[in-house]
């Protein structure tokens, strides 16, 4: 296996659930990582790789849904599968506001988590790219000098090179020059690269 | 003597005037007999006609005889014979011979008479005391049926109160519904988890069959673990009439508690063990004692439910309580029972929590003084409270 492929996290305070969950997802060729509590899985080092999480929602301690609360507030994003004992509405609505990805009753049919685990795996990858993505976007964006980047921001609300040497009071000359450098640095195929670009950092701000 | 006394008493009265007339016809006879050959006038024969007139035939047939054979001798035996007359020269003899018959009639009636009375007061205490005898035999028989009838009262009394205390049990059972389904559904999840893993280790292109019998092993495991619960409760529910066995308290315990630990983890209530090791068998029904655990411990989530400023905990302990008694207490962390309210504890039907009985801590305490035990209650300030009982071990003294 190589250090991308993903895992899953399994949390539930009975061993022979959790065991079980191990076995079953290992059957398909999955990493997994078990845990009996969810202070376990905070306190221990995770893997940068695409992953999802197995929860149990009534666990003695940290129930499933306090975890949840947790991880979005230090800003962990990992999309989360619940397993509860009995369908109970308010809880599974509140924990899908929070932005769970899947609730299943248990006992839960090995292919309806299996199959909730894959497209919690496909959803967490495709979110890592486009993160990805968007940090290196940013980190070319940033490599822009302070002139460069009056100069963007001014190209990218739609003013044309007069306008704009008018407005810093440079040449127009020398707007075309840092527009190219800009052009340049962000790696811009035209000027609607470059928009699309510029929407998407304003929209994403730096976390 | 009971025939004599027969005689006279039952005797037809002419049988016996005339048994007095016989008597001195008979006794004139034998004197008039031998008078011829000897020459003497033979009088005794009348004495002993009056004696047994008087003694075979009573006081009325006595002087019968006594007249009679006065008369009698008068005529024949008193010169001038064959004449109702006296010469004068006899007179003292024949006045000494009449006075004679009259005591001896007297002496003799007097004396029947006083046997008479003793006879029949000795009878009448026969009577009386077969009298007292029949009626002591009844009361007897009547205290006989009042202990039986007692006997079947305490039986159902005792049926009763264990059919009340199964209800009970019921119902605190009733409460723990949605712990017990937790409890069954945890290894049913834990059995489906690892059968959906051994059919997909065997389903793959290269079946892993280590990984599956693993898998199919634990599922077994589960299944045993949930038919453990299900027989655990069952037992609970089951109407048994309570039967004392040898049994390990810290087991009992320990069993209850993990009936109680669902209940007590959806409330955020640890519950904490503080058994301690070897502690001797106590003489009792388990099930009663499984009962008692749970309602304290049931109690004790309850009372801990409104604390937040603190950990909401349930310490449960066994230890030895010197001279062969085992005591077990369940100390809460909740918010304590107010003195007015500790007084009224164990009443039946007494409570404080809206879908209480109150029948819980009765029905306990009843359980535990039907094993020589004591249940009792103490608060422990505002720091909760701390509900414990003792038994006997079963070789201490009090066993």
């Amino acid at each position: 296996m190589k250090d991308t492929d993903p895992v899953v996290f399994v949390i539930d305070d009975d061993r022979m659930i959790r065991d079980g969950l191990q076995s079953l997802i290992r059957s398909v060729g999955l990493k997994v990582e078990t845990f009996a509590s969810a202070q376990d899985f905070l306190t221990a080092k995770r893997p940068d790789v695409p992953a999802c999480l197995v929860l149990d929602v009534r666990m003695p301690g940290l129930s499933g849904l306090d975890l949840q609360l947790k991880l979005s507030e230090v800003g962990i994003e990992i999309p989360i599968i619940f397993i509860t004992g009995h369908g109970d509405i308010p809880m599974s609505v509140r924990a899908m506001k929070e932005g769970a990805h899947e609730f299943l009753t248990k006992p839960v049919r090995g292919q309806d988590l299996l199959d909730a685990i894959q497209k919690a795996i496909a959803r967490d990858r495709a979110l890592r790219e486009e993160r990805q993505a968007l940090n290196e976007i940013r980190a070319r964006f940033e490599s822009l000098t302070p002139r460069e980047k009056e100069v963007l921001d001014l190209v990218v609300a739609g003013l044309l090179n007069k306008q704009i040497a008018d407005q810093l009071g440079m040449s127009e000359l020398t707007v075309k020059t840092h527009r190219a450098h800009v052009m340049d640095k962000t790696q811009a195929d035209s000027l609607a690269h470059l928009v699309r670009m510029a929407e998407k950092l304003k929209i994403s701000p730096q976390k | 003597m009971q025939v004599t006394y027969s005689l006279s008493s039952k005797m037809h009265p002419l049988l016996r005037y005339g048994l007095a007339i016989a008597l001195v016809s008979i006794a004139l006879w034998l004197s008039l007999a031998l008078q011829v050959p000897f020459g003497n006038p033979f009088w005794f024969f009348f004495s002993i006609a009056v004696i047994a007139s008087t003694w075979f035939g009573g006081r009325g047939p006595g002087w019968v005889a006594v007249v009679l054979s006065t008369l009698v001798v008068l005529y024949f035996f008193i010169p001038p014979y064959f004449a109702w007359e006296v010469k004068l020269r006899d007179v003292p003899f024949f006045l000494t011979f009449v006075l004679c018959q009259v005591v001896v009639t007297w002496l003799i009636s007097w004396r029947k008479a006083t046997e008479d009375s003793l006879r029949q007061a000795h009878s009448e205490l026969e009577a009386r005391v077969a009298e007292r005898t029949i009626e002591l035999r009844n009361a007897n028989e009547a205290l006989v049926d009042q202990m039986a009838e007692q006997k079947r009262t305490e039986e159902v009394l005792q049926l009763t109160r264990s059919e009340l205390a199964r209800v009970v049990r019921i119902t605190t059972i009733g409460e723990l519904t949605a712990s017990i389904a937790h409890e069954v559904n945890q290894p049913l999840a834990a059995v489906v988890a690892n059968a959906d893993a051994c059919v997909a280790w065997l389903s793959r292109d290269n079946p892993n069959l280590v990984e599956a019998k693993a898998a199919a092993e634990r599922a077994t495991q589960g299944a045993t673990r949930a038919s453990e619960v299900i027989v655990r409760i069952r037992s609970l529910i089951n109407k048994a009439t309570p039967e004392k066995t040898r049994v390990q308290i810290n087991e009992v315990i320990e069993q209850t508690a993990a009936l109680a630990e669902g209940q007590a983890s959806r409330n955020e209530v640890s519950l904490q063990l503080e058994l301690a090791p070897d502690l001797p068998p106590v003489l009792a029904d388990s099930i009663q004692l499984q009962q008692v655990i749970l309602n304290l411990l049931m109690n004790g989530i309850e009372a801990t439910l409104s604390v937040s400023d603190r950990p909401r905990l349930l310490v449960i302990r066994s230890q030895m309580q010197g001279a062969g008694q085992i005591q077990v207490s369940v100390k809460d962390s909740g918010v304590g029972v107010k003195a007015e309210v500790m007084g009224r504890l164990f009443e039946p039907f007494f409570t404080t929590r809206s879908k209480g009985m109150g029948m819980g801590l009765p029905i306990s305490r009843s359980i535990i003084e039907a094993h020589g035990g004591r249940l009792w209650a103490e608060s422990n300030g505002s720091d909760g409270s701390i509900f414990q009982f003792t038994l006997p071990s079963e070789n201490g003294p009090g066993a």
